[in-house]
């Protein structure tokens, strides 16, 4: 889902940026306490937990398979803006170390998956609880991926419109391309993989443990 | 990783690397980018086959998809092609950057040039640990799921087995927190 670099001119990719980074900085320093030995090693494991959970690929029918984010289960145990940080920080060990994504494009894909999809399944799992904590929780995790794709789809769209050039495909091709593996697959697999692994963290009763 | 110890001159790489693909990234002339990879192939000759195989693998079926979707899509909708040049250039943008940027992170020691930036070299070391010790766990725990399984586990049997191992890797992760937070208070940090 994430871009990769390249897609994204520097008027895009540069604002994007300076709005990520105040929010990590704010994300951390919020969530994840003021003193450094209390905080970077639980930042470090969370982080790392969302970075392995995203390489677990599940197969599906068809012979193809995809994976998952895991960032909505974050950002439903310790809320958004922490789950936004580990994402960044996610994004940033798979640009440096693993050659996925990219660090120009790392505001933007950051914004994407790590704020803008997981505070929509926050949303949803908040208003749809009560009425059915099943629901609820597929349904952040379904929506959470739409709407990490739909921005990111968005961005590229925007950029298509700032100048061709840079990138040259067509709006409705990247939305297409993008929207209906979201759409039929990935988001149902995110569902899915919230509802059984919150109910799991849920049981196993952890201490620091919001939600 | 290069083990050449000299982290001001990885930082000076750095530093031109995080530079160079922002300007990459808004040029749009097929040829200046060709001259650009051209650059960098000869820049970073040692090891070049591997970084390019890399690039070939990771960044070049994503751009050569969509472009040819969005040609493809164009020629439905208008009946004529569009001007290839735009997509040369995506793709070699794409290419360039990401063949840069594998030549570059190969040759620095990344956590001996963050040494300015301890809290950020910190952070790195035991994220990266813990990435490599509940990797290994949940490999381990997908690999038992399976030998379990009379049949070959589905996509239903493999979701149900991964919240488990999420609720297991969430456990370790809470329990390693707290003793890395506890090492680390009495070691001084």
């Amino acid at each position: 889902m994430h871009l990769p670099d390249g897609f994204l001119s520097p008027q895009l990719s540069l604002p994007a940026l300076a709005v990520a980074a105040p929010l990590w900085a704010w994300g951390a320093r919020r969530h994840f306490g003021r003193e450094a030995a209390e905080s970077l090693p639980v930042l470090g494991t969370l982080t790392a937990f969302a970075f392995v959970i995203q390489t677990i690929m599940i197969p599906v029918p068809g012979g193809t398979s995809t994976h998952l984010v895991g960032v909505t289960l974050l950002a439903l145990l310790f809320g958004p803006l922490a789950a936004f940080v580990c994402e960044g920080l996610v994004l940033l060990l798979q640009a440096l170390f693993f050659g996925a994504g990219g660090v120009t494009v790392l505001g933007v894909n950051a914004l994407a998956m790590g704020l803008l999809g997981p505070l929509a399944g926050w949303l949803a799992w908040r208003l749809l609880r009560r009425l059915s904590p099943r629901v609820a929780l597929f349904a952040a995790g379904w929506l959470s991926t739409q709407v990490a794709t739909l921005a990111v789809a968005g961005v590229l769209a925007l950029q298509h419109r700032l100048d061709p050039l840079v990138f040259p495909v067509e709006p409705a091709v990247t939305l297409a391309a993008m929207m209906v593996p979201s759409l039929a697959l990935a988001g149902v697999v995110e569902g899915l993989y919230t509802i059984f692994a919150y109910s799991l963290v849920r049981k196993a009763n952890l201490r620091g443990v919001e939600a | 990783m290069a083990s050449r110890p000299d982290p001001r001159a990885d930082r000076r790489l750095l530093l031109a690397w995080l530079v160079a693909i922002f300007v990459l990234s808004a040029v749009r002339d097929p040829r200046w980018l060709a001259g650009a990879g051209l650059a960098v192939a000869v820049l970073f000759r040692r090891g070049l086959p591997a970084t390019l195989r890399r690039t070939l693998r990771s960044v070049v079926p994503v751009t050569a998809g969509l472009s040819a979707a969005s040609l493809g899509w164009v020629r439905l909708v208008s009946g004529a092609w569009p001007p290839v040049e735009p997509f040369l250039a995506l793709g070699l943008r794409a290419a360039v950057i990401g063949l840069l940027t594998f030549a570059v992170l190969d040759r620095v020691a990344l956590l001996a040039a963050l040494g300015p930036f301890p809290l950020l070299a910190r952070l790195l070391v035991v994220t990266l640990a813990q990435v490599h010790a509940l990797r290994l766990l949940s490999t381990e725990s997908l690999e038992g799921l399976r030998s379990r399984l009379p049949r070959r586990p589905g996509p239903l049997d493999l979701l149900r087995g991964v919240g488990g191992i999420t609720a297991m890797l969430f456990t370790l992760a809470s329990r390693n927190a707290r003793d890395i937070s506890d090492a680390m208070r009495s070691r001084g940090f």
